[in-house]
Protein backbone atom coordinates (compact mmCIF):
# COMPACT_ATOMS: atom_id res chain seq x y z
CA UNK A 1 0.00 0.00 0.00
CA UNK A 2 3.14 2.42 0.91
CA UNK A 3 4.50 1.40 -2.81
CA UNK A 4 1.34 2.68 -4.36
CA UNK A 5 1.03 6.09 -2.56
CA UNK A 6 4.44 6.64 -2.93
CA UNK A 7 4.34 6.36 -6.66
CA UNK A 8 0.66 8.20 -6.89
CA UNK A 9 2.25 11.29 -4.59
CA UNK A 10 5.39 11.33 -6.76
CA UNK A 11 2.85 11.42 -9.90
CA UNK A 12 1.00 14.29 -8.09
CA UNK A 13 4.09 15.95 -7.07
CA UNK A 14 5.66 16.28 -10.99
CA UNK A 15 2.09 17.67 -11.61
CA UNK A 16 2.44 20.49 -8.83
CA UNK A 17 5.80 20.96 -10.16
CA UNK A 18 4.78 21.24 -13.70
CA UNK A 19 1.94 23.23 -13.15
CA UNK A 20 3.87 26.19 -10.96
CA UNK A 21 6.57 26.27 -13.33
CA UNK A 22 5.04 25.86 -17.18
CA UNK A 23 1.79 25.51 -17.23
CA UNK A 24 -0.01 27.75 -14.26
CA UNK A 25 -3.27 27.58 -16.17
CA UNK A 26 -4.02 23.55 -15.50
CA UNK A 27 -4.16 22.47 -12.03
CA UNK A 28 -0.90 20.17 -10.37
CA UNK A 29 -3.45 16.57 -9.86
CA UNK A 30 -4.89 16.98 -13.46
CA UNK A 31 -1.03 17.49 -14.66
CA UNK A 32 -0.33 14.42 -12.45
CA UNK A 33 -3.43 12.33 -13.24
CA UNK A 34 -2.50 12.68 -17.04
CA UNK A 35 1.21 12.00 -16.32
CA UNK A 36 -0.02 8.44 -14.46
CA UNK A 37 -2.20 7.95 -16.97
CA UNK A 38 0.74 7.78 -19.91
CA UNK A 39 2.49 5.92 -17.79
CA UNK A 40 -0.61 3.28 -17.39
CA UNK A 41 -0.78 3.64 -21.53
CA UNK A 42 2.97 2.68 -21.66
CA UNK A 43 2.74 0.25 -18.82
CA UNK A 44 -0.28 -1.52 -20.45
CA UNK A 45 -1.56 -2.62 -17.27
CA UNK A 46 -2.20 -1.08 -13.68
CA UNK A 47 0.37 -2.12 -11.24
CA UNK A 48 -0.95 -4.02 -8.44
CA UNK A 49 0.34 -1.70 -5.57
CA UNK A 50 -0.81 1.13 -7.33
CA UNK A 51 -4.36 -0.07 -8.06
CA UNK A 52 -5.24 -0.50 -4.69
CA UNK A 53 -4.51 2.74 -3.50
CA UNK A 54 -6.52 4.43 -6.32
CA UNK A 55 -9.29 2.34 -5.45
CA UNK A 56 -9.38 3.30 -2.00
CA UNK A 57 -9.66 6.77 -2.66
CA UNK A 58 -11.69 6.66 -5.67
CA UNK A 59 -14.29 4.31 -4.03
CA UNK A 60 -14.67 7.26 -1.08
CA UNK A 61 -14.03 10.10 -3.41
CA UNK A 62 -16.89 12.12 -1.66
CA UNK A 63 -15.45 12.21 1.26
CA UNK A 64 -12.64 14.37 0.63
CA UNK A 65 -14.36 17.24 -0.59
CA UNK A 66 -17.07 17.40 2.42
CA UNK A 67 -14.61 19.68 4.34
CA UNK A 68 -14.41 22.35 1.14
CA UNK A 69 -18.14 22.57 0.68
CA UNK A 70 -18.99 22.82 4.22
CA UNK A 71 -17.58 25.86 3.27
CA UNK A 72 -21.03 26.76 2.08
CA UNK A 73 -22.04 28.03 5.50
CA UNK A 74 -19.98 31.18 5.11
CA UNK A 75 -21.79 31.59 1.07
CA UNK A 76 -25.21 31.36 3.20
CA UNK A 77 -26.29 34.85 2.88
CA UNK A 78 -25.03 35.35 -0.84
CA UNK A 79 -27.18 32.06 -2.55
CA UNK A 80 -30.32 32.97 -0.46
CA UNK A 81 -30.11 36.58 -2.06
CA UNK A 82 -29.70 34.65 -5.37
CA UNK A 83 -31.62 31.38 -4.55
CA UNK A 84 -33.75 32.01 -7.36
CA UNK A 85 -31.19 32.15 -10.21
CA UNK A 86 -28.74 29.59 -8.95
CA UNK A 87 -31.58 27.19 -8.87
CA UNK A 88 -32.87 27.85 -12.52
CA UNK A 89 -29.68 27.70 -13.34
CA UNK A 90 -28.92 24.14 -12.01
CA UNK A 91 -31.95 22.90 -13.29
CA UNK A 92 -32.02 24.18 -16.67
CA UNK A 93 -28.52 23.51 -16.92
CA UNK A 94 -28.69 19.97 -16.20
CA UNK A 95 -31.28 19.50 -18.55
CA UNK A 96 -29.60 21.15 -21.29
CA UNK A 97 -26.46 19.19 -20.99
CA UNK A 98 -28.27 15.64 -20.46
CA UNK A 99 -30.41 16.57 -23.60
CA UNK A 100 -28.01 18.35 -25.93
CA UNK A 101 -25.37 15.21 -25.10
CA UNK A 102 -27.49 12.51 -25.90
CA UNK A 103 -29.21 14.18 -28.93
CA UNK A 104 -25.39 15.15 -30.83
CA UNK A 105 -24.56 11.36 -29.77
CA UNK A 106 -27.59 10.10 -31.63
CA UNK A 107 -27.10 12.12 -34.61
CA UNK A 108 -23.21 11.38 -35.03
CA UNK A 109 -23.07 7.68 -34.29
CA UNK A 110 -26.26 7.56 -36.87
CA UNK A 111 -23.96 8.17 -39.17
CA UNK A 112 -20.98 5.97 -38.08
CA UNK A 113 -22.56 2.80 -36.79
CA UNK A 114 -20.58 0.83 -34.73
CA UNK B 1 -5.27 18.13 37.30
CA UNK B 2 -7.45 17.71 40.73
CA UNK B 3 -9.76 14.66 40.96
CA UNK B 4 -13.57 15.93 40.08
CA UNK B 5 -11.69 19.02 38.27
CA UNK B 6 -11.74 17.41 34.91
CA UNK B 7 -15.32 18.90 33.75
CA UNK B 8 -17.30 19.22 30.58
CA UNK B 9 -16.16 22.19 29.94
CA UNK B 10 -12.13 21.46 29.67
CA UNK B 11 -12.85 18.25 27.80
CA UNK B 12 -14.67 20.68 25.47
CA UNK B 13 -11.27 22.91 25.29
CA UNK B 14 -8.95 20.49 24.98
CA UNK B 15 -10.57 18.75 22.33
CA UNK B 16 -11.77 22.32 19.97
CA UNK B 17 -8.06 22.98 20.29
CA UNK B 18 -7.25 19.81 18.31
CA UNK B 19 -7.68 18.85 14.54
CA UNK B 20 -9.67 15.56 16.20
CA UNK B 21 -13.00 16.95 16.62
CA UNK B 22 -13.33 18.31 12.96
CA UNK B 23 -11.60 15.00 11.77
CA UNK B 24 -14.50 12.93 14.17
CA UNK B 25 -17.07 15.34 13.05
CA UNK B 26 -16.51 14.89 9.05
CA UNK B 27 -16.10 11.30 9.04
CA UNK B 28 -19.24 10.33 11.40
CA UNK B 29 -21.21 12.73 9.20
CA UNK B 30 -20.19 10.97 5.96
CA UNK B 31 -20.44 7.50 8.09
CA UNK B 32 -24.33 8.65 8.70
CA UNK B 33 -25.04 9.76 5.06
CA UNK B 34 -23.71 6.11 3.54
CA UNK B 35 -25.71 4.46 6.10
CA UNK B 36 -28.96 6.82 5.05
CA UNK B 37 -27.85 6.48 1.14
CA UNK B 38 -27.84 2.51 2.14
CA UNK B 39 -31.37 2.42 3.58
CA UNK B 40 -32.85 4.38 0.75
CA UNK B 41 -31.81 1.74 -1.63
CA UNK B 42 -29.28 4.27 -3.01
CA UNK B 43 -31.86 6.68 -3.75
CA UNK B 44 -30.05 9.72 -5.64
CA UNK B 45 -31.42 12.37 -3.48
CA UNK B 46 -29.60 11.03 -0.23
CA UNK B 47 -26.77 11.74 -1.62
CA UNK B 48 -23.65 10.74 1.14
CA UNK B 49 -22.08 13.76 0.35
CA UNK B 50 -25.05 15.84 0.83
CA UNK B 51 -26.15 14.64 3.66
CA UNK B 52 -22.74 15.06 5.41
CA UNK B 53 -22.29 18.45 4.21
CA UNK B 54 -25.80 19.55 5.47
CA UNK B 55 -25.28 17.57 9.14
CA UNK B 56 -21.14 18.76 9.87
CA UNK B 57 -22.66 22.50 8.45
CA UNK B 58 -25.78 21.95 11.09
CA UNK B 59 -22.54 20.79 13.73
CA UNK B 60 -20.43 23.91 12.99
CA UNK B 61 -23.28 25.94 13.79
CA UNK B 62 -24.49 24.50 16.91
CA UNK B 63 -21.37 24.46 18.40
CA UNK B 64 -20.74 27.76 17.75
CA UNK B 65 -17.36 26.76 15.79
CA UNK B 66 -15.88 29.36 13.17
CA UNK B 67 -15.71 27.75 9.83
CA UNK B 68 -12.29 28.55 9.29
CA UNK B 69 -11.64 26.57 12.81
CA UNK B 70 -13.02 23.58 11.88
CA UNK B 71 -11.57 23.68 8.28
CA UNK B 72 -8.45 23.80 10.13
CA UNK B 73 -8.81 20.33 11.21
CA UNK B 74 -10.45 18.83 8.36
CA UNK B 75 -7.75 19.89 5.98
CA UNK B 76 -5.87 16.47 6.30
CA UNK B 77 -8.94 15.17 4.41
CA UNK B 78 -9.21 17.79 2.18
CA UNK B 79 -5.54 17.55 1.38
CA UNK B 80 -6.34 14.32 -0.27
CA UNK B 81 -8.50 15.67 -2.80
CA UNK B 82 -5.15 16.12 -5.04
CA UNK B 83 -4.22 12.68 -4.71
CA UNK B 84 -7.72 11.01 -5.52
CA UNK B 85 -7.12 13.29 -8.64
CA UNK B 86 -4.06 11.99 -9.61
CA UNK B 87 -5.67 8.44 -9.12
CA UNK B 88 -8.66 8.54 -11.37
CA UNK B 89 -6.12 8.07 -14.08
CA UNK B 90 -6.81 4.03 -12.71
CA UNK B 91 -10.52 4.01 -14.22
CA UNK B 92 -9.98 6.32 -16.69
CA UNK B 93 -7.06 3.80 -18.56
CA UNK B 94 -9.54 0.79 -17.85
CA UNK B 95 -12.44 3.04 -19.72
CA UNK B 96 -9.94 3.52 -22.70
CA UNK B 97 -10.81 0.39 -24.85
CA UNK B 98 -14.28 1.59 -24.78
CA UNK B 99 -13.62 4.95 -25.61
CA UNK B 100 -11.50 4.10 -28.46
CA UNK B 101 -14.53 1.86 -30.15
CA UNK B 102 -16.61 4.89 -30.48
CA UNK B 103 -14.44 8.19 -30.14
CA UNK B 104 -15.99 10.33 -32.62
CA UNK B 105 -19.22 10.46 -31.50
CA UNK B 106 -18.55 10.77 -27.75
CA UNK B 107 -15.95 13.29 -28.78
CA UNK B 108 -18.65 14.98 -30.40
CA UNK B 109 -21.48 14.99 -27.84
CA UNK B 110 -18.58 15.83 -24.67
CA UNK B 111 -18.04 19.02 -26.42
CA UNK B 112 -21.64 19.25 -27.16
CA UNK B 113 -22.64 18.66 -23.84
CA UNK B 114 -19.95 20.81 -21.89
CA UNK B 115 -20.59 23.25 -23.92
CA UNK B 116 -23.87 23.30 -23.48
CA UNK B 117 -23.53 23.19 -19.73
CA UNK B 118 -21.47 26.27 -19.29
CA UNK B 119 -23.23 28.20 -21.74
CA UNK B 120 -26.85 27.26 -20.14
CA UNK B 121 -25.79 27.59 -16.48
CA UNK B 122 -23.43 30.61 -16.48
CA UNK B 123 -26.54 32.18 -18.86
CA UNK B 124 -29.05 31.72 -17.01
CA UNK B 125 -27.86 32.89 -13.37
CA UNK B 126 -26.45 36.31 -15.57
CA UNK B 127 -29.82 36.37 -17.10
CA UNK B 128 -31.16 36.38 -13.20
CA UNK B 129 -28.95 38.44 -11.40
CA UNK B 130 -26.89 36.57 -9.95
CA UNK B 131 -23.46 37.88 -8.39
CA UNK B 132 -20.48 37.35 -10.25
CA UNK B 133 -18.99 34.82 -7.48
CA UNK B 134 -21.59 32.59 -8.67
CA UNK B 135 -21.85 33.01 -12.09
CA UNK B 136 -18.02 31.94 -12.21
CA UNK B 137 -18.80 29.01 -9.82
CA UNK B 138 -21.29 27.80 -12.47
CA UNK B 139 -18.58 27.21 -15.26
CA UNK B 140 -17.07 24.03 -14.00
CA UNK B 141 -19.98 22.29 -11.77
CA UNK B 142 -20.62 19.99 -14.54
CA UNK B 143 -17.30 18.10 -13.93
CA UNK B 144 -16.22 15.52 -11.13
CA UNK B 145 -16.33 17.82 -8.04
CA UNK B 146 -12.51 17.39 -7.23
CA UNK B 147 -10.74 18.78 -10.72
CA UNK B 148 -13.77 21.38 -10.58
CA UNK B 149 -12.85 22.56 -7.56
CA UNK B 150 -9.14 22.61 -8.78
CA UNK B 151 -10.29 24.27 -11.92
CA UNK B 152 -12.18 26.89 -9.74
CA UNK B 153 -9.11 27.91 -8.04
CA UNK B 154 -7.49 28.78 -11.27
CA UNK B 155 -10.18 30.59 -13.25
CA UNK B 156 -10.73 32.58 -9.73
CA UNK B 157 -14.11 30.88 -8.99
CA UNK B 158 -14.49 29.46 -5.15
CA UNK B 159 -14.08 26.22 -4.52
CA UNK B 160 -16.49 25.88 -2.19
CA UNK B 161 -19.41 27.25 -4.35
CA UNK B 162 -18.08 24.40 -7.04
CA UNK B 163 -18.18 21.93 -5.05
CA UNK B 164 -22.04 22.49 -3.62
CA UNK B 165 -22.86 23.06 -7.42
CA UNK B 166 -21.19 20.04 -8.55
CA UNK B 167 -23.17 17.88 -5.70
CA UNK B 168 -26.30 19.54 -6.46
CA UNK B 169 -26.21 19.21 -10.49
CA UNK B 170 -24.75 15.47 -9.63
CA UNK B 171 -28.08 14.79 -7.75
CA UNK B 172 -30.10 17.18 -10.28
CA UNK B 173 -28.55 14.59 -13.06
CA UNK B 174 -29.26 11.56 -11.46
CA UNK B 175 -33.06 12.38 -10.57
CA UNK B 176 -34.12 13.90 -13.52
CA UNK B 177 -31.83 11.92 -16.18
CA UNK B 178 -34.61 9.04 -16.97
CA UNK B 179 -37.24 11.68 -18.09
CA UNK B 180 -34.98 14.02 -19.92
CA UNK B 181 -33.44 10.81 -21.90
CA UNK B 182 -37.05 9.32 -22.67
CA UNK B 183 -38.21 12.89 -23.96
CA UNK B 184 -35.60 12.78 -26.48
CA UNK B 185 -36.01 9.02 -27.43
CA UNK B 186 -32.10 8.35 -26.21
CA UNK B 187 -32.55 4.30 -26.45
CA UNK B 188 -28.96 2.95 -27.16
CA UNK B 189 -27.52 2.35 -23.21
CA UNK B 190 -24.07 3.47 -23.64
CA UNK B 191 -25.41 6.54 -25.22
CA UNK B 192 -27.59 7.04 -22.24
CA UNK B 193 -25.14 6.43 -19.87
CA UNK B 194 -22.36 9.05 -21.34
CA UNK B 195 -24.96 11.42 -21.38
CA UNK B 196 -25.44 10.93 -17.47
CA UNK B 197 -21.85 10.96 -16.92
CA UNK B 198 -21.28 14.42 -19.12
CA UNK B 199 -23.86 16.27 -17.23
CA UNK B 200 -23.38 14.54 -13.68
CA UNK B 201 -20.24 12.74 -13.31
CA UNK B 202 -19.97 10.74 -10.33
CA UNK B 203 -23.57 11.16 -8.85
CA UNK B 204 -24.57 10.08 -12.29
CA UNK B 205 -22.29 7.46 -12.54
CA UNK B 206 -23.36 5.75 -9.79
CA UNK B 207 -27.28 5.94 -10.88
CA UNK B 208 -26.38 4.45 -14.37
CA UNK B 209 -24.32 1.52 -12.86
CA UNK B 210 -27.26 0.98 -10.73
CA UNK B 211 -29.79 0.67 -13.87
CA UNK B 212 -27.37 -0.77 -16.62
CA UNK B 213 -24.15 -1.93 -16.02
CA UNK B 214 -22.75 -0.57 -20.01
CA UNK B 215 -25.00 2.53 -18.89
CA UNK B 216 -22.45 2.53 -15.50
CA UNK B 217 -19.43 1.87 -18.15
CA UNK B 218 -20.16 4.62 -20.52
CA UNK B 219 -20.46 7.22 -18.02
CA UNK B 220 -17.60 6.81 -16.11
CA UNK B 221 -15.93 7.27 -19.25
CA UNK B 222 -18.16 10.43 -19.65
CA UNK B 223 -17.13 11.70 -15.83
CA UNK B 224 -13.13 11.03 -16.80
CA UNK B 225 -13.50 12.74 -20.32
CA UNK B 226 -15.53 15.01 -19.05
CA UNK B 227 -12.76 15.96 -16.02
CA UNK B 228 -9.69 15.99 -18.10
CA UNK B 229 -10.63 17.81 -20.77
CA UNK B 230 -13.09 20.14 -19.16
CA UNK B 231 -9.52 20.85 -17.45
CA UNK B 232 -7.65 21.57 -20.11
CA UNK B 233 -10.42 23.85 -21.61
CA UNK B 234 -12.55 25.60 -19.24
CA UNK B 235 -9.33 27.83 -17.85
CA UNK B 236 -8.70 29.42 -21.42
CA UNK B 237 -12.21 29.88 -22.61
CA UNK B 238 -13.27 31.28 -18.69
CA UNK B 239 -10.26 33.76 -18.66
Amino acid sequence: MIAGLVEILLFQGAGEVISRFVVPLIPGPVIGLLLLLGYLVLRGSVPRHVEVVASGLTQHLGLLFIPAAVGVVMYWPNLRANALAVAVALVGSAIATIAVTAVVQKLVSGRHPK
Amino acid sequence: MTRGALDIHEIWVYLSGSPLLALILTLAAYQIGLVVYARTNSHPLANPVGIAVILVAAAISVLDMPYAKYFEGAQFVHFLLGTATVSLAVPIFRGLPKMRARLLPLLAALIAGGGASILTAAGLARLLGADDAIIRAMYVKSLTAPIAMGVAERIGASPTLTAVFAITTGILGAVLGRTILNAVRSVEWWQRGFALGVAAHGIGTARAFSVNVEAGTFASVAMGLHGVVGALVIPLVAR
